[in-house]
């Protein structure tokens, strides 16, 4: 199941929104606002590390994931096969840690779904995806 | 401002070293003295990350200065990181410069190979965010990051990152002072271990013992340090648009260029921070010494290999010629000064102009500087 948001903080003079909550924004000596930000996002990059420090499984897969709201989070995943920059993935807080995971075709249906309210838009926005999707998969084939 | 020049240079060999810190730097402090004809400098900067942790010591700039028979002399430790070293040759010339002193000694080193590998990389991990070090992060696992995103937008391939290790290798080989004297093959490093995927065990630079010294001062010397500049970003790499830059570099390389008065095409011999072998590539680019995306390229080229074009890291970088933490940067302006005053004896270039760039934690801290012969 996705979550529907994350806990993340908003910067009240340059709209910055960074994940988790900080106390100050990063560019601003200035308090940030409690703000939500969909669960949903495109990873940045990736890596697979494997001598990872005590503590730690290995392989240790580790993704820095870009959400909708425009932050970027730290994630753990369970793997990295299929993976790669530019993908969809949904992210769960399990415990205050991120986990990334490749969006399956039920998650990807039920939250295009709740985002296209029309039928008309929900046919056309489906007709968009499909084009763009195609058009992201031909150039990513480019070397 | 009063220029301020370079007098006397020396370094200990990188590497794994039985003697103690204070022992190591004390070396490197004697040849950089003697080097300078001096027997006593005004005031002393030492650069050292983390000598608390490694070797258990602590109030570094008292200690070294007694180590040192200057137990009367001024003495203070700067610390940013791996990058530590220049930001002690920046107070250093900021001292000289503001007119408190006439001769100030620089002197850092870092002992770690006493060390287990995963202690030794729990301690540099702690110059990371903490909420990212919860999840696993070492300075590999960063790199490795920043790698493959670098990978996917700049046009860098496996060969251009595995070709920078050769060629340094290449270069530490004619280094008596480098930690690894042997060449190594692309295959060798495209089949080695590894470590943070896509990076590789020859990727990475080695853990190392060494120390490194300057002596600095008003009076005219051969070489004039003719810029230096600083560049922060957010010790957060998520709160970091871009990975494939490193905005702290640029900041620095634009402050060290502005107060030297010339820009990049004046360099003819470069020092930069390849920790990992794809930060050589980005920072030529950060630095402008190479237009953005070609740093694999002219690498391919052998432009970046002594007697190329532009020779970078002909003491064979932190890859080659190691990397003891605060010693690098210091290292890293020793072999411009011996490079650009001809007496860097069987990898001497032909240079008049040359830039170190020195890189703190993951691209947090960063300095370039800029040396002229006069």
């Amino acid at each position: 199941m996705i979550q529907d948001v994350l806990g993340a903080s908003r910067c009240p003079r340059c709209r910055r929104v960074v994940a988790p909550p900080a106390r100050m924004c990063p560019d601003h000596p200035v308090a940030m606002e409690p703000h939500l930000v969909p669960a949903v996002g495109e990873v940045v990059s990736f890596t697979t590390l494997h001598s990872p420090p005590e503590g730690f499984r290995s392989p240790l897969h580790i993704a820095i994931v870009e959400l909708e709201g425009g932050a970027r989070l730290f994630c753990h995943g369970e793997e990295t096969r299929g993976v790669k920059i530019g993908s969809r993935v949904s992210v769960e807080d399990v415990d205050s840690v991120f986990y990334f995971s490749h969006m399956g075709f039920a998650d990807r249906a039920r939250l295009f779904w709740r985002r296209h309210g029309y039928r008309g838009e929900k046919v056309a926005a489906i007709g968009k995806s499909f084009v763009k999707g195609f058009w992201k998969g031909r150039s990513r084939e480019k070397p | 401002m009063t220029d301020v020049w370079i007098a006397g240079a020396g370094m200990t060999r990188f590497g794994k070293r039985d003697e103690s810190l204070p022992d190591l730097m004390a070396e490197a402090a004697s040849v950089a003295l003697a080097d300078a004809g001096i027997e006593r400098p005004d005031a002393i900067v030492v650069a050292a990350m983390n000598p608390e942790e490694f070797t258990g010591e602590g109030n570094y700039g008292s200690l070294i200065a007694t180590h040192l028979g200057f137990s009367h002399v001024p003495a203070i430790r700067v610390e940013t990181a791996t990058s530590s070293g220049m930001a002690a040759v920046y107070t250093a010339y900021a001292a000289l410069a503001a007119g408190f002193h006439s001769v100030v000694l620089v002197v850092g080193g870092e002992k770690m190979t006493h060390l287990p590998t995963p202690r030794v990389s729990e301690i540099i991990g702690r110059s990371i965010d903490p909420h990212e070090r919860t999840y696993g992060s070492t300075m590999p696992a960063l790199a490795g990051l920043i790698t493959r995103a670098a990978m996917q937008r700049r046009g860098l391939g496996l060969k251009e990152i595995a070709q920078v290790a050769v060629k340094n290798h290449a270069h530490g080989a004619r280094n008596p002072f480098a930690h690894f004297q042997t060449p190594v093959t692309l295959e060798a490093v495209m089949e080695s271990r590894m470590v943070a995927d896509p990076l590789r065990l020859f990727h990475c630079c080695p853990i190392s013992d060494g120390a490194a010294a300057l002596v600095l001062r008003t009076e005219r010397a051969p070489v004039r340090i003719a810029g230096i500049g600083q560049g922060m970003e957010a010790i957060a790499v998520r709160y970091r648009s871009d990975l494939t830059s490193f905005r702290a570099t640029q900041v620095a390389a634009e402050a060290a260029y502005r107060m030297a008065g010339f820009g990049p095409e004046r360099v003819e011999v470069a020092e930069v921070h390849d920790a990992f072998t794809p930060f050589e590539l980005i920072s030529l680019e950060d630095t402008g010494l190479v237009p953005p995306s070609k740093a694999g390229r002219v690498t391919l080229d052998g432009e970046t290999a002594i007697g190329g074009r532009l020779p970078v890291n002909p003491s064979g970088g932190l890859k080659a010629r190691g990397h003891p933490l605060a010693a690098t940067g210091i290292s890293q302006i020793v072999e411009l000064t011996w490079q650009l005053r001809g007496v860097a004896a069987g990898r001497q270039v032909e240079a008049r102009v040359g830039l170190a760039q020195s890189i703190g934690g993951i691209a947090t801290n960063n300095w370039v500087t800029l040396l002229e012969r006069a």
